[in-house]
C-alpha cells in the first residue's frame, strides 16, 4: 500500500520565525519516525546559484523577470524534488511557498491573476500556516539580530517610494504585507499563527495544526 | 488586410520574425534592422535567449540537462520578460522600433510541442501585446533541415527535443519536434497573428518581400528619425578624421566637414 506524502507550508512575513519554526517543525516530525524534505524560495538547484550569485540585482530585475525567475525556481523543485517526495511519502516542510511570491509582487502592482496562472497547477498544499507577528514587533527582532544596517531596499520595500527611511519604509511595507497575509487565510480558511509569545508556546500551536495532518505517519511507541 | 501599426498599439513599433530553425528569418531580420538605421530610425534588435542576466541560468540548465517543459517554459519567458522590461518597452514608449528575433509565438511553439498548454503560455505571456508586425518565414522541411545541418554535424540536446524521450535518435526527435512546431506555427498564421512569407528563395528575394510588407503595413512617417548629425555610431572617421560618410538606405555617402564634440 503506498501513502502518499503531506506538503505543509509555513507562510509569513521575513523575521517573523518562518524558518526557525520550519526546521524545529521538521526535527520534530523526523523524531516521530516521520521522513521530511524541506523546500524553500531561491534554493532550486537551477537557479539558487544564479539568484545567490546576483542577489543584489535579482531585486533591480522588472518585476515580471522577478516573478518569473521565482516562478522557473519553485517549478525546478516541485519537479525534481518536492513531487517525488510526495511520491514516496515524505512530508514537505516548505518554508513559504507559493503565496509569498504572489504577495510580494501584488502589493507592488503585478496582476495578482497573472502571478496566480504562474503558479496554477503546483501541488496542492495539505496544510498553510500563516504565521503572523506586528510589524514594529518584526522590526525590533531585525535590529536586535542583524542589525539596523542589513534593513536593504527590497525587504524594506523601499522600492514602493513611501519612504525615503528604512524603518519607515519597513513598517509600512510590514503593514501591507501583513494586510494581504491575513486576507489570503481569511479566504481559503488558513490558521494563523501569531508568534509574539514565546518560541516554544508558537512551536505547539503550530503542531495543534499539523499534527492531525500526519497523525496517520507517525510511528507509534511501542514500550 | 494587415493591421496598421497606429491602429495597433500607442507608441513605438514592434516587429517580431518568427519560424522553425534555419528559416532565415535571423539573416532577414538583421537586414531590417541595417535598413531601419540606415533610415535612421531609432531601432532596437532583441533575439531570443539573449538576456544578459538569465541567459546564464538556462545555458547551466539545458548543460545539466536539468530543464523540463515546466522550467523550460518559465525560464525562456523571464528571459524574455527581462529584455520586455529594460529593453522591448523602454523603447516602444518613446516610438522607436523594436525587432524581435522570435516572439512569443516561438514559446508557443516550442513549449507547445512540449505539451505546455496554448492558454497556459498565452497567459504566462500576457503582458506583452501582438507585435504590429509579426512575419512568419515558413519554408520546407528539407531546406530548413539542410541549412541547419551544413558544417553541423551534431544536434543539441534540447533543440534536438530530447528531453521528451520520444526517441534515442537525435535526428528523428528533432524532425518531431519540428514537425509539431510547424503544425503550431501554421495554426497561429492561419487566425491571422502573423503574416506568412515564403522563404524558399534566396536573400535578397525574401528582403525585397520583407521590406514591401513592411512599406505596405506599417507607417514609419510618424517615427522620429535620429539626425544625422546624431548617428555617432555611422560616422566613419576618414583621412584625418575631419572628413565624415554617413550610411544612407541608397548606399551612398555623404562627405562634410568638421565635427561638434561636446
Amino acid at each position: 500500500m503506498k501513502i502518499s506524502g503531506r506538503l505543509i507550508v509555513l507562510e509569513g512575513p521575513d523575521g517573523v520565525g518562518r524558518t526557525s519554526h520550519a526546521r524545529l517543525l521538521s526535527q520534530r516530525l523526523e523524531a516521530q519516525g516521520v521522513a521530511t524534505a524541506n523546500f524553500g524560495l531561491a534554493r532550486s538547484a537551477l537557479i539558487s546559484e544564479h539568484i545567490e550569485a546576483n542577489s543584489g540585482q535579482l531585486h533591480n530585475f522588472g518585476p515580471r523577470t522577478r516573478a518569473l525567475l521565482y516562478a522557473t525556481d519553485m517549478w525546478d523543485q516541485v519537479v525534481h524534488h518536492i513531487q517525488p517526495a510526495l511520491d514516496a511519502g515524505f512530508v514537505v516542510v516548505a518554508d513559504r511557498f507559493s503565496f509569498t511570491p504572489v504577495i510580494r509582487e501584488s502589493v507592488r502592482g503585478t496582476s495578482e491573476e497573472w502571478l496566480h496562472g504562474l503558479y496554477s497547477s503546483v501541488p496542492n498544499p495539505d496544510m498553510v500556516i500563516v504565521l503572523d507577528a506586528g510589524p514594529r514587533r518584526i522590526l525590533h527582532r531585525v535590529i536586535y539580530t542583524d542589525g539596523i544596517a542589513e534593513l536593504k531596499g527590497y525587504e524594506s520595500g523601499m522600492d514602493l517610494g513611501h519612504s525615503n527611511i528604512p524603518t519607515v519604509s519597513f513598517i509600512h511595507y510590514q503593514k501591507l504585507l501583513r494586510g494581504r497575509f491575513k486576507q489570503l487565510a481569511k479566504e481559503n480558511n488558513f490558521p494563523i499563527v501569531s508568534t509574539k509569545g514565546t518560541f516554544e508556546y508558537t512551536h505547539e500551536e503550530i503542531w495543534k495544526h499539523v499534527e492531525p495532518i500526519v497523525s496517520d505517519l507517525i510511528v507509534k511507541s511501542t514500550n | 488586410m494587415l493591421v496598421k501599426s497606429k491602429e495597433a498599439s500607442g507608441a513605438g513599433i514592434l516587429i517580431a520574425v518568427e519560424g522553425l530553425d534555419g528559416s532565415g528569418k535571423s539573416t532577414q531580420a538583421h537586414l531590417l534592422v541595417q535598413w531601419l538605421r540606415a533610415l535612421g530610425a531609432p531601432v532596437h534588435h532583441t533575439e531570443w535567449n539573449s538576456s544578459p542576466m538569465v541567459k546564464s541560468a538556462t545555458k547551466e540548465g539545458k548543460k545539466n540537462q536539468r530543464l523540463v517543459p515546466e522550467t523550460f517554459h518559465y525560464i525562456h519567458a523571464a528571459d524574455f520578460a527581462d529584455r520586455w522590461e529594460r529593453q522591448i518597452e523602454p523603447l516602444l514608449a518613446v516610438g522607436g522600433v523594436v525587432i524581435c528575433d522570435r516572439y512569443k509565438f516561438t514559446a508557443m511553439a516550442r513549449d507547445g510541442a512540449r505539451g505546455i498548454d496554448q492558454d497556459r503560455i498565452e497567459m504566462t505571456y500576457s503582458f506583452a501585446r501582438d507585435p504590429d508586425l509579426t512575419l512568419y518565414f515558413e519554408v520546407d522541411p528539407e531546406v530548413s533541415l539542410s541549412r541547419i545541418m551544413k558544417g553541423r554535424p551534431n544536434l543539441k540536446y534540447y533543440e534536438a527535443g530530447m528531453d521528451m524521450g520520444w526517441t534515442e535518435d537525435p535526428f528523428e526527435s528533432y524532425k518531431k519536434l519540428q514537425g509539431r512546431m510547424r503544425e503550431i506555427y501554421g495554426s497561429i498564421s492561419e487566425s491571422g497573428r502573423m503574416i506568412k512569407i515564403n522563404s524558399n528563395s534566396g536573400i535578397a528575394e525574401i528582403q525585397k518581400n520583407v521590406r514591401k510588407i513592411i512599406a505596405d503595413s506599417i507607417d514609419l512617417s510618424n517615427v522620429t528619425l535620429i539626425e544625422a548629425d546624431d548617428r555617432r555610431a555611422e560616422i566613419h572617421h576618414i583621412d584625418d578624421g575631419a572628413r565624415m560618410r554617413y550610411i544612407s538606405p541608397e548606399g551612398y555617402t555623404v562627405l562634410r566637414h568638421g565635427v561638434d564634440e561636446d
